[in-house]
């Protein structure tokens, strides 16, 4: 190719005095890069000293947590925490499980989901810290909450942060204007859903994310049901039970019906729909202002939050998100870090700017909330109907592989959605089923069913 | 000159590649062909415990009905990306070396372009094209009085995945097929142009056949690249019920590996995903490159 | 730069009057590459609230609210990113470029033992997905206490198996025997060969290799994403892929991402703009050769 002088990177001399320039100067412009990054990586490389306070690392994905441990770090100045900030629930797990496999690079201090504790767990990625965590601070969160962090044991691998308890957001305008009753069971719901999507087809009051297992299961969790469950040494899976059928064929109903949308939640096009009125409710949790305010900005005032629909004449809810403060197996200071997980979610000022700052609901009953979400403002008794949902939470045990089961449910019942079919719905959880007991069978477990 | 001369130069190459490339490769090896024990619940401390399980791995990844669907699904996509993307790239190039054609300089930056766009935010930004409630195509063929297209729907989403990968590849693959064409004595050709041959004729009876084994190259690269089809599809994923977690190939290792946490399938998928491409590149360099690079 | 000002290239005959088929072909390629582009040049003008809400290429007046905002997050975060970036592909690639180039030297002139087994092994490197190596490399930087440091990132960075293929090619073409011979009768040694006269000969091709490992680092993704856990060391890709992806709880940041992919784009098509001549590569010539 090379015989003659064309332009190709075969030429042999640089022979243009502009283009050598060129070279000159960025020989130059990278000799300079080098020496300011050297200079960067130094800095970088600094240790501390070795008598100075105990130094703790935490994992968060909560906005502003390095405001409220700011607090901490003021109060107590022999043990500075500092916060890395997350992605979020799903890759600080991931992170965490391949740090605790190269048995380095874990934090000491690591918020985790409670649906995500069984795995950390069985992974060997959380400490028991029963015996530094006083009963005084278990005393204040619900049974349920205490069961996501003891799984049924005399241990303590977690001090539980925040809850989500599940209720039923709407365009309060909307359902004046049409003159619809708020629903308050299922099939005022589904009612609802019909006259919406009849009053205007571009319409709907809800839809049916594929994406988000832990809503699904938070809708199962209302109607009784408990994926995972232990007997002696033996796991079992029952996602494919009478309760969370009943939750499946409602959906797939509705979905085939069409009243109902079938498009994931948390995209571009769904932003749009709250934006311009599409979509008219939202089955969420007590966390919903945040994301509605963040992605439906102009819809402010609209809103009003409501019990979540009932299947039966017991008030039963769910739960979508809530999360609990664990220290790692990794940590080289697991007292100290225990006591600041113990204070993150008991101290009143703590819990104080956990409510202020990061925007939680905190699990503690002791927590002081009055003034609603600024989103929320016109709605007095938000917190009243959060409390009411929170303590009706149905116990719900989660097994060593949620993962692969959300993950399940995704690749099934993104098929469904997509076939728009109530058939399609029941094969979905079927699958979701079998994928996740094969999945722990071939994962070492012992597994009965 | 002393004999350890080229091992001096060839020293930090050497020591890089064996720490960053070959450990790790014979790392995940290993780790193929090992999986875990759990006692009891699994649930107190040093339940879990690491165990040979010989092949098994590799049987159940190359049983596993969805790896077998991904692995026909990119079959498809490479089908429709690669041809069409060298095809544009050389004609691009083509166009870009013919005397007749104007505004080049600008065109071959515009095409280039979405190269420095890394392919997780070039996906993002195509996410927002496609879907039609937030896209600007809906509001033209709205305006049109035409319905919009569902470029995620089941049977468009494939195409959608493959022009995202388009939009980011044919301005590479046009800059290397434009080198060559560069290299090129315009003697070879001058002749011909006197005896009065167009462009065209020139392009494709000359020009052609002499980029050849560039384009091989660049066929070969691509093929790789299609097997490693990995970033598009997942951050499109959550836009659509369209595409599964174990869409491709490397897809399904993400799964295993990072959300099933099971390094062991997932290092056994990898092996047969880098064996598999191995054959493949090798078989089409003997097949197609021999001929190209022997005609010279 | 077209065909036209090529100065080998003057010969002109009748048949050199413009197109419009040819023309207006390579026009549609740019304005489809270009869209895109386009689409988040307006994108990142809007306020969050209009960017669902009004038609998409209307654009609206907050690019500098939202460059403030994105600047304001976390005390600047961002800014820390596109350094964090500039840091890795910068060094990186600096770091590659002299490697590839010092291994290119030394496969194109001298014969040696082992010599094709290494060429190849370095070959086979390319088809060896990112994604598959990422969870052991993990495993083994963090085994040696270099997880979550700008060294995780960099060190596997440097090894480029197109660089070092290059690097033989603009070698083997360039640098003439005789000129290394010349040297050697003048007593110089071999390091002193390669740095007085080998190098400069390869410049103009290096600064090809840099471009290119330095776009390689800078859109590389899952490295980062793996062996980082602090998000003051993340680049950029890493960082915006963390604010689109807050979880269910959280809404998406997609005003701040969005500006940022402008952002961060910007540096890449500067560089493109720059050093525009430099961006050629001819793949097969080292297969011609070798």
């Amino acid at each position: 190719m090379g015989s003659n002088g064309g332009t190709g990177p075969t030429v042999a001399t640089v022979t243009n005095s502009a283009k050598g320039y060129l070279v000159r100067r960025s020989t130059r412009l990278c000799l300079a890069v080098l020496l300011t990054a050297l200079t960067l990586l130094a800095a970088g490389c600094g240790g501390g000293s070795a008598d100075g306070p105990v130094k703790l690392t935490f994992w968060t994905w909560a906005p502003n947590m390095d405001k409220v441990v700011a607090v901490w770090n003021e109060k107590h100045p022999d043990i500075q925490v500092t916060v890395n900030k997350q992605d979020g629930g799903d890759p600080a797990v991931t992170k965490l499980l391949t740090a605790v496999k190269a048995g380095k690079g874990a934090p000491d201090i690591m918020q985790a989901e409670y649906q995500k504790i069984p795995t950390l767990v069985s992974a060997g990625a959380l400490a028991d810290i029963s015996k530094d965590v006083p009963t005084s601070a278990t005393g204040q969160f619900g049974t349920a909450e205490l069961r996501a962090v003891d799984l049924g044991s005399k241990a303590l691998y977690a001090v539980p942060q925040d809850t989500g308890p599940l209720a039923f957001f709407y365009r309060a305008d909307v359902f004046q204007r049409l003159g619809i009753a708020v629903p308050t069971t299922w099939q005022q719901y589904a009612a609802a859903a019909r006259q919406i999507h009849q009053a205007d087809p571009t319409m709907y009051l809800g839809t049916f994310s594929a994406n988000d297992a832990g809503w699904f299961a938070g809708l199962a969790q209302q109607a009784g049901a408990s994926w995972w469950a232990t007997k002696g040494q033996t796991w079992s899976v029952d996602i494919d039970s009478a309760a969370t059928r009943k939750v499946a064929d409602f959906w797939g109903g509705l979905v085939q019906e069409g009243v109902i949308d079938n498009k994931p939640m948390y995209t571009p096009a769904w932003n749009a729909a709250l934006n311009d009125g599409k979509q008219v409710g939202w089955v969420s949790a007590v966390w919903a202002p945040g994301v509605l305010e963040g992605n439906a900005a102009k819809t402010k005032g609209l809103w009003q939050m409501a019990p979540l629909p009932q299947w039966g004449s017991t008030f039963t809810d769910g739960a979508w998100g809530g999360s609990a403060t664990g220290v790692t197996t990794q940590s080289q200071h697991p007292e100290q870090a225990a006591q600041f997980a113990t204070w993150l979610n008991t101290d009143p000022a703590a819990l104080k700017a956990l409510v202020s700052d990061a925007g939680i609901y905190p699990a503690a009953k002791s927590a002081q909330l009055t003034t609603p979400p600024a989103f929320f403002s016109n709605q007095s008794d938000f917190y009243e109907v959060a409390a009411k949902g929170r303590d009706a939470i149905s116990p719900f045990t989660y097994g060593p592989n949620v993962n692969a089961a959300y993950n399940a449910y995704n690749d099934a019942f993104g098929q469904a959605a997509d076939a728009k079919t109530q058939s399609a719905f029941g094969q979905a959880l079927t699958q979701m089923q079998s994928t996740t007991l094969s999945n722990l069978k071939s994962s070492g477990f012992t597994t009965s069913q | 000159m002393s004999r350890s001369a080229p091992y001096g130069f060839l020293a930090p190459a050497m020591v890089l590649f064996t720490a960053t490339l070959a450990l790790p490769i014979l790392y995940s090896l290993y780790l193929s062909l090992r999986g875990v024990q759990v006692q009891g619940l699994g649930l107190g401390p040093g339940a879990r415990q690491e165990v040979w399980v010989g092949l098994s791995n590799y049987r159940q990844s190359l049983s596993d009905p969805a790896f077998v669907h991904s692995v026909v699904r990119v079959v498809g996509y490479g089908v429709l990306l690669v041809p069409t993307m060298l095809g544009l790239a050389l004609l691009f190039a083509l166009l870009l070396d013919s005397r007749r054609s104007r505004g080049g300089g600008f065109a071959r930056t515009a095409i280039f372009l979405p190269y420095a766009v890394p392919a997780v935010i070039a996906s993002l930004l195509w996410g927002f094209l496609y879907l039609p409630d937030v896209s600007p195509v809906t509001d033209v063929l709205h305006g049109l009085g035409l319905p919009a297209p569902q470029l995620l729907s089941s049977r468009l989403v494939l195409f959608a995945v493959a022009n995202i990968a388009l939009w980011g590849g044919v301005g590479f693959n046009m800059v290397v097929l434009y080198t060559s064409l560069r290299a090129i004595p315009t003697e070879l050709y001058e002749a011909a142009r006197l005896d009065g041959a167009g462009e065209v004729s020139i392009a494709v009876r000359i020009k052609v056949p002499i980029v050849l084994p560039s384009l091989v190259m660049t066929l070969i690269f691509s093929l790789i690249a299609t097997v490693q089809v990995f970033a598009e599809p997942t951050t499109l994923r959550p836009l659509t019920n369209n595409i599964s977690t174990t869409w491709t190939p490397l897809m399904a290792v993400y799964r295993d590996a990072f959300t099933r946490d099971d390094i062991y399938s997932a290092s056994a998928t990898s092996v047969v995903i880098a064996a598999v491409t191995l054959v493949f590149s090798f078989g089409v360099l003997r097949a197609v490159g021999r001929r190209a690079f022997a005609e010279r | 730069m077209s065909a036209a000002t090529s100065g080998a290239r003057t010969v002109r005959t009748r048949d050199s009057r413009p197109s419009v088929l040819a023309t207006a072909l390579l026009m549609l390629g740019a304005v489809y590459c270009l869209v895109p582009v386009a689409w988040v040049l307006v994108a990142a003008t809007k306020s969050g609230a209009d960017l669902f809400s009004t038609f998409t290429f209307a654009p609206g007046t907050h690019l500098f609210a939202n460059i403030a905002d994105l600047s304001a997050y976390r005390g600047g975060l961002f800014w820390r990113w596109m350094l964090n970036t500039v840091l890795y592909a910068g060094v990186g690639a600096a770091l590659s470029t002299l490697v590839s180039a010092m291994a290119g030297f030394g496969l194109a002139k001298y014969e040696f033992l082992g010599k094709s087994t290494f060429f190849n092994l370095i070959l086979a490197g390319v088809l060896v997905p990112g994604v598959i190596l990422a969870i052991p490399q993990y495993l083994l930087v963090a085994r040696v206490g270099m997880a979550d440091t700008y060294w995780s990132v960099l060190l596997p960075s440097i090894i480029s198996p197109y660089g070092i293929y290059l690097a033989r090619i603009y070698a083997t073409a360039s640098v003439p025997d005789e000129l290394v011979e010349a040297a050697r009768a003048d007593g110089a040694s071999e390091a002193r060969l390669f740095v007085l006269v080998a190098l400069p000969i390869m410049r103009s091709g290096l600064v090809t290799v840099f471009l290119f490992q330095f776009v390689g680092i800078w859109n590389n993704f899952m490295l980062p994403y793996i062996m980082l856990g602090s998000d003051r060391l993340f680049p950029v890709t890493v960082g915006l892929n963390g604010l689109l992806n807050q979880g269910a709880t959280q809404p998406a940041l997609y005003t701040l991402v969005i500006t940022g992919a402008l952002l961060s784009i910007l540096p890449l098509v500067a560089l493109f703009l720059l050093l525009q001549r430099f961006w050629q590569v001819d793949l097969a010539a080292g297969a011609v050769k070798a």
